[in-house]
């Protein structure tokens, strides 16, 4: 076991899966980015620092600069993957996924399908969502709603250290098209990581806490926020379930039905506006599935329908916090 | 080493919470085969065998024959072997009832009641533990409850992902059947398309078609600028206490009762106001030319028709030229009629009379004046002859007279129409880009929707403009 930040795991990941798998391709901007700099080609590393180290290993063939251009990296992908490759594409700014949103939702999504199960594209489309980092409106979105509709794509978000490297292992080695979204605030985050070869099957939630009161669901960003919130609560003799889905396409249904079924109480946190969420999403299962067993009415804290503010103090607001976590958890409780 | 299962009192059907052992079949000690019969059980609605679901040893009798246990009670320890005394001590006494938390397995091997109405009820001995069998899609509460409930959950459809069976799903099974619908046909046709022009909610637009509120007039304080229930009421309320202080009668208030002919015009509006769909048409009509004609005939005989008799006859005219307007309405039927049998309103001291000029438009304007002058006046007299007030086709009613500018009237059932005649006023009107003034009247044609279509009343209308404006065309008959 070594203690790893979720950007060091993802960097050793991306190092052992592109050794294990010589057919394995990366690709997208700035992924070796040092082109012209006093540093030279392998200065940057990615700007998230994920890809260091890759270049100099991997060399030009495998690990590709791409043009500024996202359809270009997912087109090129998933050309790739079609004609027998298997490849990592990176989409620095989730929010730039507009500009590829055919090459994703119209073709990877529906390439096994179209070809009647005859193709599969293993391509893996890692991007940094979310806010917190004062990025503003167009490069702090958290977009899994938009992926997490759409049949053909797994979607995928690590919240620990151990869960990246599981998660993206097993998105690598997948045969289907994963999003692969990494939180810009947990990059930082260290945890113990299992030593060699760590899979985790998707579909799968992690219980982050254990309790017989309340039932918090949540994913990628939020479960730290969360956890605070049940923390908190414990010292009040509140004792709380907090899930972590860890993938929203496939999602673990049955680790939140079988949860609200023993609390009764559902508060569902997502980053994303409330509108078409995964917040209403997982209301929605719930009200339909385990209606009986609800003893107050599902409890949703998400971002306001806006768009996300640059103002540091604004941006604070406008996110799902531990104190609104646990103030929406005691509602329930206090529900008559 | 023995494996040990606990033998409990079982649950047949949500009301059973006891039963009572009656007989043991096997001795302490004794082996058994699968299908062997162990113990007899009564519930207080029946008493059933307990068969053995697998062979094995009874190693300890608990319960005593004849004696009362809960349900979930341990009544007796099995084996799969013979088991040492001390082992089974601790099993009993580390046994805890189904529902307590523990380690336990509860074996219950129960019987279907045979003539149990549950649906829900064990149809088969099925072996059952504290912890869903393996392969068995069910959560875990689902399973716990399923035991609690007697709920056969083989037997059940999970309403969860591929099948599984949800704690919702046993509960609903657990739960008699409740019937849905079955009642007599019941119309959800929508009363309010005709307000969705107007920015409110549904709720709002049924209240005010429930209680007629003109939504135009409605300030919207919902949300968003909408129309809200509360906006509606607020007009309804305010109009309540208008209406409901009822002078006592006393010395400023005289009670009078309504005459026979009162009560017939109260009768016959009421119904036509209250059942005939009624819908308006408005139009202003030019009578420079006709007044003209009037003052001719003036200046040539001495007298002249009024714009009244002028306009029963071109309302005859166009009735001819339009028979669809000339009608009764008699339930299902429409009854066309071949003459243009004009009423037209009379005010008497009495009350309202609507003598019928048969026949008009056969008739000159000067028969025509001629007529209503004598019906008039022998109306006024109270000598009508009922025939000569029943029956018509259409009515015509004038309150130019009095200076009013326009109004809608009630259709004088059975009749389709009734066109409503406004006082002649000059106006200022715009021809070839410049302003004049034109004398004016304004018509207003009340139309018996279940008969007349719009398009139809309209045709009639532009036709009795036509002829009013062009009133040569009204001379002969």
């Amino acid at each position: 076991m070594a203690q790893l930040t979720i950007r060091e795991v993802i960097n050793q990941v991306l190092h052992a899966e592109m050794e294990r798998d010589s057919n394995l391709i990366m690709l997208g901007e700035d992924i070796v980015g040092g082109a012209g700099t006093a540093g030279g080609q392998e200065a940057i590393g990615g700007i998230w620092g994920t890809s260091t180290g890759l270049y100099d290993k991997f060399g030009a063939g495998r690990v590709i600069d791409t043009p500024i251009s996202e359809a270009t990296i997912i087109g090129t992908a998933a050309g790739a993957a079609l004609a027998g490759k298997r490849a990592i594409a990176e989409i620095m700014f989730a929010d730039f996924v507009g500009v590829c949103m055919d090459q994703i939702y119209n073709q990877v999504a529906k390439f096994r399908y179209m070809f009647g199960g005859h193709s599969t594209c293993p391509i893996v489309i890692r991007m940094a969502y979310g806010a917190g980092l004062n990025a503003a409106a167009q490069h702090s979105q958290a977009v899994y709603p938009l992926f997490t509709s759409i049949p053909g794509i797994k979607v995928v978000m690590p919240t620990t250290a151990a869960d990246a490297k599981g998660l993206l292992t097993q998105a690598i080695r997948d045969d289907d098209p994963v999003i692969f979204l990494e939180g810009k605030m947990l990059y930082g985050v260290k945890g113990e990581v299992p030593d060699g070869e760590y899979l985790l099957p998707f579909g799968q939630a992690r219980l982050a806490r254990e309790g017989s009161d309340v039932s918090i669901v949540t994913c990628g960003q939020m479960v730290m926020f969360a956890e605070a919130a049940a923390d908190a609560m414990a010292k009040d003799g509140i004792s709380c379930d907090v899930i972590d889905i860890r993938t929203s396409s496939p999602m673990d249904e049955e680790a939140i039905l079988d949860s609200v079924e023993n609390t009764g109480r559902l508060v569902v946190v997502d980053e994303s506006p409330p509108r078409c969420s995964l917040a209403t999403d997982i209301a929605g299962l719930v009200a339909s599935r385990a209606f009986s067993s609800l003893k107050a009415p599902i409890e949703m804290v998400t971002a306001p329908h806006t768009p996300i503010p640059f103002a540091r103090e604004l941006e604070r607001a406008y996110l799902p916090n531990p104190t609104s976590i646990e103030a929406a958890a005691r509602r329930t409780l206090g529900y008559r | 080493m023995s494996r040990l299962t606990a033998f409990t009192m079982p649950k047949w059907g949500i009301e059973m919470t006891e039963g009572v052992v009656a007989e043991w079949m096997v001795a302490e000690g004794q082996a058994y085969a699968r299908g062997d019969v162990l113990t007899l059980v009564e519930s207080d609605k029946i008493s059933n065998e307990i068969e053995a679901e697998t062979p094995g040893v009874m190693c300890k009798l608990v319960a005593t024959p004849g004696e009362t246990y809960p349900v979930g009670a341990l009544l007796a320890v099995i084996g799969d072997e013979a088991a040492p005394g001390e082992e089974v001590e601790a099993f009993v006494s580390a046994f805890k009832p189904a529902g307590a938390a523990g380690e336990v397995a509860i074996q219950q091997t129960a019987p279907a009641p045979a003539a149990s109405s549950q649906p829900t009820a064990k149809a088969q001995p099925a072996p059952v533990s504290a912890t869903p069998p393996p392969g068995l899609a069910i959560s875990t509460a689902a399973w716990k409850r399923s035991q609690e409930l007697g709920v056969d959950v083989a037997s059940l459809r999970g309403s969860e992902r591929k099948g599984r069976i949800s704690l919702q799903d046993v509960e609903q099974a657990a739960r008699p059947a409740r019937a849905v619908g079955g009642g007599q046909p019941v119309s959800i046709a929508l009363s309010t398309t005709h307000l969705d022009v107007f920015f409110a909610t549904p709720l709002a637009k049924r209240l005010a078609v429930i209680h007629g509120v003109d939504l135009a007039k409605v300030k919207a304080t919902g949300s968003r600028g909408r129309i809200s229930k509360a906006d509606v009421l607020g007009l309804v309320e305010r109009a309540v206490p208008a209406a409901r202080p009822a002078r006592p009668p006393g010395v400023d208030v005289e009670v009078v009762p309504m005459s026979m002919m009162r009560k017939a015009i109260a009768r016959q509006l009421t119904l036509s106001k209250t059942t005939i769909p009624h819908f308006y048409l408005r139009m202003s009509v030019r009578i420079d030319a006709l007044q003209a004609m009037r003052q001719r005939a003036r200046e040539s005989v001495g007298q002249a028709p009024s714009v009244n008799d002028y306009l029963v006859r071109a309302c005859a005219l166009a009735l001819a030229a339009n028979p669809d307007v000339n009608v009764q309405v008699h339930g299902d039927a429409i009854h066309r009629f071949r003459h243009a049998d004009i009423s037209v309103a009379v005010a008497t001291d009495k009350g309202l009379v609507t003598p019928v000029v048969t026949a008009a438009e056969t008739k000159s304007v000067a028969k025509i004046s001629a007529e209503i002058a004598e019906l008039a006046k022998r109306a006024r007299e109270g000598k009508l002859k009922a025939e000569e007030f029943q029956g018509g086709s259409f009515s015509l009613s004038n309150l130019g007279m009095f200076g009013i500018d326009q109004f809608d009237a009630i259709i004088n059932p059975p009749q389709g129409a009734i066109l409503a005649v406004g006082a002649a006023q000059r106006r200022p009107v715009e021809s070839e880009y410049t302003l004049s003034f034109a004398t004016m009247v304004q018509l207003s044609l009340s139309c018996d929707h279940r008969a007349i279509d719009g398009a139809v009343g309209a045709k009639f209308m532009a036709e009795l403009k036509r002829l009013v404006e062009a009133p040569e065309l009204l001379v002969g008959g």
